[in-house]
């Protein structure tokens, strides 16, 4: 009798044990396992530092392709129930996953977030309508990353290529080129980063009032001119894919300059041989003036299947939220920078990096992403840079600047519908 | 009495003959059929997949494709591997199986197995492997250098025509030895003594080739032509993996296009990749009844 | 005395054979070397494989132990090989039992379906992806083996298979076991089945194939890690900022080895279980 009534006491305990770990416990997609999940790694033991029951459940997927399928598959067929209950989501399109699927997701109204020490144009991806939906986690600022030793080399310092003009840009290329033979930049041609960085470092975007904006647009006219004129002179690498672009280009040694978001940074940093020999700077534009730019960078999402949201927002207000502890291990960790203005004012941020001559690089950046200008969004953000890709791969196969542009305009207009 | 039983055994007998077919018929009609038949009526929709609405006018998918440029190319593309590839892989498929069907050959066994074996790879490790081996820096490239054939390495990926190659040595690697074994047992059925007969009236190896094998392989050839076609049509993987319908989309297939349009961009127009999948459907099963008519007439 | 002419009429006819052994030494090596080409890869550091080294390395090891470090390897090859096992067996019993039907009770109706569901061949994967989605999620499966099977027990081609095989059945047997009062379901499993063993082992070693290398419906349906399989996990290896090459062809060694020695083991019967199909 008593064994029975011990039995039945200790099932119940075990069930509530179960029910109480269930709920200190949060299911996470995201996908970098060298830059992501640290992150998310470090914000968990965070968290878990205060509320010693929480467990962040991290299940990994070979990219962001894999997390937007699921989120199709899952609003295509209505049911929220296979998601988990926060995701990693890229920031070009999460404003087209709201709007299409909008029951798939949950708020942020209630988090305690102090949403002034963001980035604005960071925050202009996550915020519908006035609604703050994601809270970021890396920071996409653009930068200019330079071989000092190898501008030296031909006469030049880092302030000789700081606040420049593209055609300036273009005259140090040639001379780069001829002195050491690398090449001043580089590019992936399937994935065209460029076109987009520098026409928002115009302060101009790919779109106007919804509609492409290519043809029209004198500034993307003349980058892509600029562009062009670059791979024939041999001052821009354009690789096929992005192995080619990071394996080949960076890693291989054949570039004396890179200009992507930051988050490239760790792939610089792989070959050991060169450090102490990079230094960072902003962007050339085409008026001389110093450009910012931002490129990549993802935000996390709490989703409709997430059953306790509140435990979710907290935990997110208190890590990604402005968390110095968090970032500080995110960026040791996996080298994700913070778009947090207070957060990048840690001291761990200060220090200066001894692979980029001692430059506090971090600091440096997330001070420059306060500067980024907001252009304007669209969903087919991506189709339109592979259609800018193709003119561009167009122009070099014999094609004149502005039939390869108006084709390229009119294939999106196509796919937009328009 | 008796005539009853028997009756009654034969009636057994049918049934049991549906039954047997019952469960696989059922899944082909839930698991094909009921999803191409939702995909229709879907490509008849717009709108994003949690909102799908009739489309106005209810063509407009249809029409929207006769403009479609990429779509053309896509198809453009596709047309061109299939005839390339496909009468090459045939051809030398067929090639190798009479050479492997010689009973004087010695190791026939192992030339078999290691011509079969590619296709024991999965779809996207080839494609690693292919991709690797004709990079820019790599060992193709090194090769052919070393050899002097090329002065400087050459971008196989990066230009459309030597992409397009690829692909195609790609697959013809990837499927000679599938199809060779098919041929390797329609021959093994023809009997001997045929050739033999041949041998005495005098045919050479070419005419017994043409007048004898080849007819006898008929319904072979026509099953592997079929299955290559629809296969062909329906590439996808490569596409995919080895050269992401690069460089500036020349390589793109038709199935990769449509997974664009669905899943791959993030941007989800289900109606229309819906209507661009049954245009699709409505070619392979328009090549395969005329397979299929050339195989009968030849008779 | 005999032992002599016999001799050169061999080694005549092996000399008549050389450009036959020549053209098939050439295919054979093209066939094998990629293959050879990802063996060496997996023994080597990424540098060395991007050097285009191809002698086999040292660095084994090391990619073993960074691709276990980054992916849970034993899992996804658990995984592939649950599947493609449940998968092989149920579609085997379920085909069989269709074209066994077929053939051996054929009459107009029967033949007439058979050709409505040969047109199911023709229908593109792509198409039906988003509409089997929203049925396999519907019925909860997600992430389970029935949903990875679900679209692929019944493939026209696997019952077209059986159909032709059927055809050597000997119908006698059939007749006598009727007339001993045998029911139709324990001929299939007393005698059908053991005749036609090279056929089950031909459509095992296709289906186990093309269940263990499917991608595209397993990378929809298994959004879990721990329902990874090895396709999606070498798709992973490859997604990184950046590639080690090493461990990516150790990846892709691993998932090519099992459909190679299933291919080994079941050879000969595959073989003539193909042969069956083409008569």
């Amino acid at each position: 009798m008593n064994k029975k009534i011990l039995a039945l006491v200790l099932a119940c305990m075990m069930t509530l044990v179960a029910c109480f770990a269930m709920a200190e416990t949060l299911t996470v997609t995201a996908w970098d396992p060298n830059f992501n999940i640290p992150a998310l790694e470090a914000a968990a033991a965070d968290y878990k530092a205060e509320h010693p029951d929480f467990e962040l459940v991290i299940n990994t997927v070979s990219g962001s392709s894999d997390v937007e399928l699921a989120m199709t598959t899952a609003g295509s067929s209505g049911d929220y129930s296979t998601l988990p209950d926060i995701v990693l989501f890229q920031d070009h399109y999460i404003q087209r996953y709201v709007a299409d699927y909008p029951d798939a997701w949950q708020n942020l109204e209630g988090a305690a977030i102090n949403w002034d020490d963001f980035g604005a144009e960071k925050l202009s991806y996550s915020t519908i309508n006035g609604t703050h939906y994601g809270v970021p986690v890396d920071n996409g600022t653009a930068i200019f990353a330079y071989r000092v030793d190898i501008l030296e080399q031909c006469g030049y310092t880092l302030a000789d290529v700081t606040g420049i003009t593209w055609d300036r840009f273009i005259e140090i290329g040639e001379d780069v080129w001829a002195k050491t033979g690398k090449y001043l930049l580089s590019m992936d041609g399937s994935g065209n980063d460029l076109p987009y960085m520098m026409l928002q470092a115009e302060g101009l975007s790919q779109f106007k009032d919804g509609e492409p904006f290519i043809v029209e647009n004198e500034a993307m006219v003349q980058i892509i001119s600029k562009l062009v004129e670059m791979i024939q002179k041999n001052i821009l690498f354009l690789s096929n894919d992005w192995t080619g672009y990071t394996d080949g280009s960076i890693m291989g040694d054949q570039v004396a300059g890179v200009m992507n978001g930051n988050w490239i940074i760790p792939t610089i940093s792989q070959v050991a041989d060169n450090s102490g020999k990079w230094e960072i700077t902003t962007l050339p534009t085409l008026t001389g003036a110093e450009g910012y730019a931002a490129n990549g960078g993802s935000s996390l999402y709490i989703t409709a299947n997430c059953k306790n949201p509140d435990l979710a927002k907290d935990f997110l207000a208190k890590t990604f939220g402005g968390s110095t502890k968090t970032y500080d291990a995110a960026l040791r960790d996996g080298g994700v920078i913070t778009c947090c203005i207070s957060a990048g004012q840690s001291d761990v941020y200060k220090e200066g990096v001894p692979f980029f001559n001692g430059q506090p690089i971090y600091s440096d950046i997330v001070e420059m992403g306060s500067h980024v200008p907001i252009v304007e969004q669209n969903d087919y953000h991506y189709t339109c840079r592979q259609y800018i890709g193709a003119a561009i791969q167009e122009i070099l196969m014999g094609s004149d600047v502005a039939t390869a542009l108006q084709n390229a305009e009119s294939q999106l207009r196509f796919a937009m519908d328009l | 009495m008796n005539k009853k039983k028997g009756m009654g055994l034969l009636a057994r007998q049918q049934a049991a003959g549906w039954a047997f077919l019952t469960p696989a018929t059922l899944l082909i009609f839930v698991m094909s059929f009921w999803p191409m038949v939702r995909a229709f009526i879907i490509s008849f929709q717009t709108g994003s997949a949690a909102n799908l609405k009739w489309a106005e006018p209810v063509t407009k998918n249809y029409q929207r494709m006769l403009q479609d440029k990429m779509f053309q190319t896509a198809m453009g593309n596709t047309f061109l591997y299939l005839v390339i590839q496909v009468p090459i892989m045939l051809v030398l498929a067929i090639l190798l199986a009479q050479l492997l069907n010689n009973k004087d050959l010695k190791f026939r066994g192992l030339f078999r197995t290691m011509i079969f074996l590619p296709c024991a790879t999965a779809l996207v490790s080839y494609a690693i492997i292919f991709k690797s081996l004709f990079a820019t820096q790599g060992l193709i490239n090194s090769a052919l250098v070393g050899i002097g054939i090329l002065k400087e390495n050459y971008n196989f990926l990066g230009n459309p025509a030597s992409a397009k190659a690829v692909i195609i040595i790609a697959l013809l690697w990837r499927w000679t030895g599938y199809n060779m074994v098919f041929f390797l047992s329609g021959l093994q059925n023809i009997e001997y003594s045929v050739y033999e007969a041949a041998k005495i009236d005098g045919a050479n190896a070419w005419k017994t080739f043409w007048n004898i094998t080849v007819p006898l392989l008929k319904p072979v050839i026509v099953m592997t032509g079929i299955m290559s076609i629809n296969g062909t049509l329906q590439l996808f993987d490569e596409s995919v993996n080895l050269t992401n319908g690069g460089p500036a989309n020349t390589t793109i297939t038709m199935s990769h296009y449509i997974y664009n349009n669905s899943l791959g961009q993030g941007v989800a127009n289900f109606g229309y990749a819906s209507a661009l999948s049954f245009i699709v459907f409505i070619l392979v099963a328009v090549l395969a009844a005329i397979n299929l008519k050339v195989g009968d007439t030849r008779d | 005395m005999t032992e002599a002419p016999r001799k050169t009429n061999v080694s005549h006819i092996q000399l008549r054979l050389i450009p036959s052994y020549i053209f098939l030494i050439i295919v054979s090596l093209i066939s094998v070397f990629p293959l050879y080409w990802m063996l060496t890869a997996a023994t080597n550091t990424t540098v060395e494989v991007a050097r285009g080294k191809i002698w086999f390395g040292t660095n084994l090891l090391v990619n073993y132990q960074n691709l276990i470090k980054q992916q849970d390897l034993w899992r996804a090859m658990g995984n592939s090989f649950l599947y493609s096992t449940v998968q092989t067996v149920v579609c085997l019993f379920v085909c069989s039992l269709a074209g066994y039907g077929f053939e051996l009770y054929h009459d107009k109706h029967k033949d007439r379906l058979f050709s409505i569901l040969l047109l199911a061949m023709m229908v593109p994967q792509v198409a039906t992806l988003i509409p089997l989605f929203m049925m396999v999620s519907k019925m909860k499966l997600l992430n389970t083996v029935w949903a990875f099977i679900l679209p692929s027990i019944s493939t026209p081609f696997m019952i077209m298979m059986f159909r032709q095989n059927s055809r050597n059945f000997p119908v006698d047997v059939l007749e006598a076991a009727r007339i001993d009062g045998e029911s139709e379901l324990r001929i299939f499993f007393n005698m059908y089945f053991p005749i036609m063993k090279s056929t089950y082992a031909a459509a095992a070693v296709i289906t186990f194939m093309n269940s263990w290398n499917a991608y595209m419906w397993p990378r929809v349906v298994m959004k879990d890690n721990s329902a990874q399989t090895m396709p999606m996990l070498i798709a992973n290896l490859s997604n990184g900022y950046a590639v080690d090459y090493g461990m990516m062809m150790l990846g892709v060694l691993f998932c090519s080895l099992p459909t190679i020695i299933i291919f080994f083991v079941l050879q000969k019967q595959f073989a003539e279980g193909i042969t069956g199909s083409v008569k």
